[in-house]
């Protein structure tokens, strides 16, 4: 049996990681809604935005959440154009199954022009805050930690309020729930997605920034997240913003917790349980969304 | 299928020709000729694929070795030429590569590539061959259950026995001195669970008490779990079974909860040029074992990191350092027996490497019957923001703190 001090730190570990995979998952789930497309490349970029939170920490000398001033437009810009140009030209009978390929092919080259780049050494953000942290019932949180848990809570609360709250969200939802009514009501969806996909985009600068200030990056990191972050997704219920930060918590949660009896190998198959079990006994999910119903 | 047919003989034919004119050759030749002619070495390198990077290293250790032994007058007289071919990290390559090389390249000496994975297989052809095998890289165990009587693991010790200084350190405190409870963290790979379950075994036997034991898999990226079930532990010591960025990440996430042991042990990562930066320049008191370092004062190492500075224009690491031992074992060898060349002279070369003891850069070598090295690793500390040797007391820079002050 666990201590009580551990208990506490584990749940404590457990919701700021949740926190994190949330933010994560976030963009994923939003082109899922958006356009049925399977977005492989969704971490290839969260890992791009690491590296140039890293590049100018390590090079310009400037604080690491500094670099979303830069990358935040840059990632929507880069969302709406590989929208556009890309995404949207392929085939709708063919979309998911061809969005794989193509998302797989674009994440190949991310990680290229990474290793290219920056070579394949490991590389952490060093910070003066890098090891702090404050207590909290005789728990430790890392202020690092506590900062991606902010960073997540601000982006994922300012997507919540544009959705919610203005024109261009409620057109955004109208093309996700049901796009072809969302046209006849004179909605632009072709241009709606383009910016929704610039938006799910944004969300990986953020989460790359938040991910590159207590990890180790290096440029095949993604392929270590894509499986997780697809099973959040899925569990989520596929487009459902709210519906994958709830699977992102509960699972973040459960990794943290299940490491103490089962050791880190086995805590990690939660994901995948979780995954399974979502699509034998409850396919559209179990926090709202209802797209994966069609499939 | 008659040209099928007529092909396949062939090929032996035209290769027993060749060889037969070789060994007229060399044979009729007579001892002027041979004076003359370069040692050709063979060897099989991973240049490209997932060991390029290591490979390299391994390669630039090779060059520096021939280029010190030729400017110092050759072997025997004779200038030493080195055959390098890529292997691509694969298993299969690597066989390809050493029939090559011993059978049609008829290169005089052949020594190992890079990893366990690839030095298995090439060792198996070199002992088909009846061809003396040094090798740099290979400190899996399964290296020496195959029964090669021929293969020789140029470095100071195997994985298990990375830490045998270091056990037998804290074994000798006094008994109320001496860390009580031990929390292990490993990566799921042989060799840095290797290390880690090496000093396991051996301090348990001495009766100190395992708290935590914890194995993760290569791609864990989020230590802060493990790490707070090593600090709930309050284990008096911390050994880290690790590669390079899963210590980095463990040793922040320890830091983070303000874990504090007496004594910290962590695999291959504190020796790496970039740690200190990575964790953020809290390394005070951190152990390492390794393997080689540029400040050991063995005789030949000063010439090696002088010469090996000036032909690459940076200070050799441990790849190359194992690369250049194999090298000085060979060496040694072939010195030692006065030929270079196939056939009988191969066996007196093995019989030479197993009943004596070579002078290396990583210190004195000597192996066992399965080719294993009888040493241990040197044991280095982070002190005032430097690594330094600190264990055995033959070599040591400074002397061990313990317990570590606070990180």
């Amino acid at each position: 049996m666990p201590s009580g001090g551990l208990l506490l730190q584990s749940i404590i570990l457990g919701l700021l990681l949740g926190g994190l995979y949330a933010l994560l998952a976030a963009g994923l789930t939003l082109y899922f809604g958006i356009m049925r497309v399977v977005m492989i490349a969704h971490s290839a970029f969260l890992i791009l935005a690491a590296y140039l939170a890293w590049w100018s920490n390590e090079r310009l000398g400037v604080d690491p959440l500094l670099s979303l001033l830069v990358t935040v437009p840059l990632f929507f810009g880069a969302g709406v154009l590989l929208q556009r140009m890309l995404l949207s030209r392929l085939r709708a009978a063919t979309l998911t199954m061809m969005s794989v390929l193509l998302t797989f092919a674009i994440a190949l080259i991310i990680e290229g022009l990474l290793g290219y780049a920056f070579s394949g050494t490991q590389r952490r953000i060093q910070l003066g805050y890098g090891s702090a942290s404050f207590g909290l019932f005789g728990a430790r949180i890392a202020v690092v930690k506590l900062i991606a848990f902010g960073l997540a809570v601000l982006a994922l609360g300012s997507l919540y309020l544009l959705m919610k709250r203005t024109s261009f969200g409620w057109a955004l939802r109208a093309t996700i729930q049901h796009q072809d009514a969302a046209r006849l009501v004179g909605i632009d969806t072709e241009r709606i997605a383009g910016f929704g996909f610039g938006l799910g985009l944004a969300t990986a600068a953020v989460g790359g920034t938040a991910l590159s200030l207590d990890t180790t990056i290096y440029p095949s990191l993604h392929w270590h997240w894509i499986g997780p972050l697809m099973a959040i997704i899925v569990v989520g219920g596929l487009g459902s913003v709210p519906g994958a930060a709830a699977a992102a918590m509960l699972l973040g949660l459960g990794q943290s917790l299940l490491q103490i009896p089962m050791g880190t190998t086995w805590a990690q198959t939660v994901f995948y349980v979780a995954l399974f079990a979502t699509l034998a006994f409850r396919p559209q999910g179990f926090f709202g969304g209802r797209l994966a119903q069609r499939f | 299928m008659p040209s099928i047919f007529r092909r396949t003989h062939w090929a032996p034919a035209l290769g027993v020709t060749f060889l037969l004119t070789l060994g007229a050759c060399s044979g009729g030749g007579g001892g002027g000729e041979s004076a003359d002619d370069p040692i050709t070495v063979g060897i099989s390198l991973p240049l490209t694929g997932d060991f390029s990077e290591p490979g390299k290293g391994v390669q630039q250790g090779y060059e520096a070795w021939a280029k010190i032994v030729n400017d110092r007058g050759g072997l025997l007289g004779r200038k030493v030429e080195l055959k390098i071919l890529d292997d691509q990290s694969s298993a299969d390559r690597v066989v390809a590569d050493y029939e090559q090389l011993i059978g049609s390249d008829q290169v005089d000496l052949v020594v190992g590539p890079f990893s366990t994975r690839l030095v298995v297989p090439a060792g198996r052809v070199a002992s088909e061959y009846g061809m003396l095998f040094v090798e740099p890289a290979g400190a899996a165990n399964e290296v020496f259950t195959q029964g090669f009587k021929n293969l020789f693991y140029a470095a100071p010790a195997v994985a298990q026995d990375h830490y045998n200084h270091l056990a037998t350190y804290i074994l000798a405190l006094p008994a109320d001195q001496r860390p009580k409870t031990v929390a292990y963290a490993a990566m799921d790979d042989p060799f840095a669970q290797g290390t880690a379950y090496g000093l396991k075994a051996k301090l348990e036997a001495g009766g100190i008490k395992t708290v935590v034991d914890e194995v993760y898999p290569p791609n864990t990226t989020d230590f802060g779990s493990i790490a707070a079930k090593i600090a709930a532990s309050k284990a008096d010591m911390v050994v880290g079974g690790s590669q390079y960025q899963d210590g980095v990440n463990l040793i922040v996430a320890l830091q983070q909860l303000r874990y504090q042991p007496k004594m910290a042990a962590f695999s291959t990562a504190p020796t790496e040029p970039e740690f200190a930066k990575a964790i953020g320049n809290k390394t005070e008191g951190i152990l390492s074992p390794t393997g080689y370092s540029q400040d050991a004062p063995y005789p030949s190492n000063k010439e090696f990191v002088e010469k090996y500075t000036a032909q690459f224009g940076k200070a050799p690491e441990e790849d190359q350092a194992n690369a250049y031992t194999t090298g000085q074992v060979v060496e040694a060898a072939v010195t030692a027996a006065g030929c270079a060349e196939q056939g009988e002279c191969q066996q007196k070369l093995i019989d030479w490497v197993h009943a004596n003891k070579v002078e290396t850069v990583v210190g004195p070598l000597t192996w066992d019957a399965t080719g294993k090295p009888q040493g241990a690793h040197m044991i280095q500390q982070w002190i005032g923001g430097e690594i330094k040797i600190v264990l055995p007391d033959a070599t040591k820079e400074a002397a061990l703190l313990y317990p570590k002050p606070a990180w």
